[in-house]
């Protein structure tokens, strides 16, 4: 699998975690769920996959659908302050 | 029946009650003010009216007719008694009947309250003593004030002025303390002129009903624009009391208010607001034992609650009730808008997040932290959807999530769709009809084609095969001995097609796939060896 550039944006305690709001980056991720995976091992994420929502293109996906260069992925955790 | 008259005979009431029955109304509402024996402290015998006849029967009928349109009611009538009148005889009678009851007390109200107040009508008071006194009508007493206490011409009638004086017109000088101000009324004039809303518009929102689950951080600035709108009912739910720390957010109370409910403090603010909104203040911790008692009659709900479980809650009353939330979730500088429609196919707050979150696992205010004008903005926006889908007007469509981060400005704008699976649709009697059968095998000249037919890809071929012809395309590999202790990691609704070398074993696996519940999997006919021969 050729590396892709794919940008990636962070909501809520994801924000807090990688401690940026959004991020262009290279990677041989095929689907959400691996792209996931492989920034947890570069920034401290506590909620497992099955807690977030993941949207690619400005609509909720699945987390197995197959990643393209150029995709906007936004991971979102759930949020209840008011 | 002319909107307002004058009688010279005694009201049959009952008569004029039958002129307001329409077939379209299902409440009427009536108000008849009474002589009373007492009046600032003298005994009274019996009352004489007087009106200006041409000018009073203008103004009346002004009055009933702005009556109908604020609140769309159906019918309204205003008749007056001149003459001598005896104690207990009716002086006035208004009726209104309308679709709902809550138009019609309204306008009921409506209408009485401005008769007494601007209608030309004098009243001679013969007192038990032999004396006797001429009164006359709210704005036609106020210019005379400085002459004589304030005298309300209705003040026989046992019913309270429950007006808002908000301020007097007329500079107090000390010496007249007494006066009452003139009555001021609610003005949307900033918005009717707005011609998505227009008189039409403001008549929406003042039969509207809104029920706010929370009035804090997202609540406050909610309630202010929803009662400043003129929505003409609001219930508040808030269990809570005011607390210092809420203050830098919930910026509409006072330090002083500390301790007490956020409920009725909400309540108290909205009255002085605007006192033309019926409010409903109930401290109290929405449940599912209570929620659908408390929602009912409410055309929409706004989620400005913290916690998941309240939400959820809501979430479920919705489709039940096929009734609109409106959801709104803060977190530090950032937050989210969601709109639930309840009644048609579109997502639903657990088509999203169908592993029901539980709260302590996410931070809410007090724990991750909040800038108050974070739900400051998030309360406004939904504040504004909400006024725009009473209004009819074009907004977040529903389903759609709108996630707006103010650190970075960043907002995104996500369709969801409605998840085939969902629990909630399910549980309301919304699950979806059981999908067409599809054929379990399709044939495609590359896989290009099908790739763009939005499939993904099975590869069902065992390991030494994919070896020897390996796929032009990425895939998941399912070798068929291992096909159901992997199924798993498919998507039940995921649209898969499964590729063999002839078309033949990815067929048996489509087959056997489909019996455990993955509808929309698919075998690539001819197989591998089919896409060759066609290419």
């Amino acid at each position: 699998m050729p590396d892709q550039t794919i940008r990636v944006q962070y909501y809520a305690l994801l924000r807090e975690q990688a401690g940026r709001s959004d991020e262009t980056l290279t990677t041989s991720a095929r689907d959400a769920r691996e792209l996931y995976a492989e920034l947890s091992q570069r920034y401290p994420f506590s909620l497992p996959v099955d807690m977030l929502r993941v949207a690619i293109n400005a609509e909720f996906g699945d987390w197995s659908q197959p990643l393209k260069a150029g995709d906007a992925v936004v991971f979102i955790p759930p949020v209840a302050g008011g | 029946m002319n909107a307002f008259r004058f009688s010279t005979e005694p009201l049959d009431t009952a008569a004029l009650q039958r002129e307001m029955r329409d077939v379209t109304c299902g409440g009427f509402a009536a108000f008849e003010g009474w002589v009373r024996n007492h009046n600032e402290g003298m005994a009274v015998t019996r009352l004489e009216y007087e009106a200006f006849v041409d000018l009073a029967e203008k103004e009346g009928a002004r009055i009933v007719h702005e009556a109908i349109e604020r609140y769309g009611v159906t019918r309204a009538a205003c008749v007056h008694r001149v003459g001598s009148l005896a104690l207990t005889d009716v002086a006035v009678w208004v009726g209104v009947s309308a679709a709902h009851r809550d138009e019609a007390f309204r306008a009921c109200r409506y209408i009485i309250d401005e008769v007494k107040h601007r209608v030309p009508i004098w009243k001679k008071e013969h007192y038990e003593n032999g004396d006797s006194g001429w009164v006359n009508c709210e704005r036609c007493a106020a210019p005379a004030a400085h002459r004589r206490e304030y005298a309300d011409p209705y003040a026989h009638e046992g019913d309270h002025h429950l007006h808002n004086y908000l301020h007097d017109e007329h500079p107090h000088d000390g010496a007249h303390h007494h006066d009452h101000p003139p009555v001021l009324t609610p003005d949307y004039s900033r918005q009717i002129a707005l011609k998505e809303v227009g008189i039409p518009g403001q008549a929406r929102l003042l039969a509207a009903s809104v029920l706010v689950i929370g009035a804090g951080g997202l609540g406050v600035p909610v309630l202010q624009y929803l009662a400043g709108a003129g929505v003409g009912r609001i219930g508040i739910i808030d269990a809570d009391r005011l607390e210092p720390s809420n203050l830098h957010r919930q910026t509409w109370y006072a330090l002083a208010d500390c301790g007490r409910e956020k409920a009725t403090l909400a309540a108290e603010r909205i009255n002085a607001l605007n006192p033309e909104v019926h409010v409903q203040a109930h401290s109290l911790r929405l449940d599912a034992g209570n929620a659908d008692r408390l929602a009912d009659g409410y055309d929409l709900i706004l989620d400005c609650s913290d916690n998941f479980t309240t939400k959820f809650l809501l979430n479920d009353l919705a489709l039940r009730t096929r009734k609109p939330v409106l959801f709104a979730s803060v977190y530090q500088y950032e937050g989210q808008l969601q709109l639930v429609r309840g009644d048609d196919d579109t997502a639903c707050l657990r088509c999203v997040w169908p592993e029901a979150t539980r709260d302590g696992i996410v931070g809410n205010c007090a724990e991750a932290g909040v800038l108050g004008p974070v739900p400051g903005v998030f309360g406004s926006l939904q504040a504004l959807e909400a006024i725009k889908l009473l209004l009819g007007m074009p907004g977040l469509e529903a389903g759609d999530m709108l996630l707006f981060d103010l650190l970075s400005l960043n907002t995104q704008r996500l369709r969801a769709k409605r998840a085939p699976d969902c629990d909630a649709h399910r549980r309301a009697g919304m699950a979806l009809p059981a999908p067409l059968p599809v054929e379990l095998e399709v044939q495609f000249d590359s896989l290009a084609d099908a790739q763009s037919a939005g499939f993904l890809f099975v590869d069902v071929r065992d390991a030494r095969e994919r070896a020897d012809d390996p796929l032009s395309a990425p895939a998941l590999n399912l070798p068929m001995s291992k096909l159901l202790t992997d199924a798993a990691m498919l998507d039940s609704g995921g649209r898969y097609l499964l590729i063999c070398a002839t078309g033949k074993r990815s067929a048996a696996a489509a087959d056997l796939l489909r019996s455990q519940g993955f509808n929309d999997c698919r075998s690539l006919r001819g197989g591998l060896k089919g896409l060759k021969a066609s290419a």
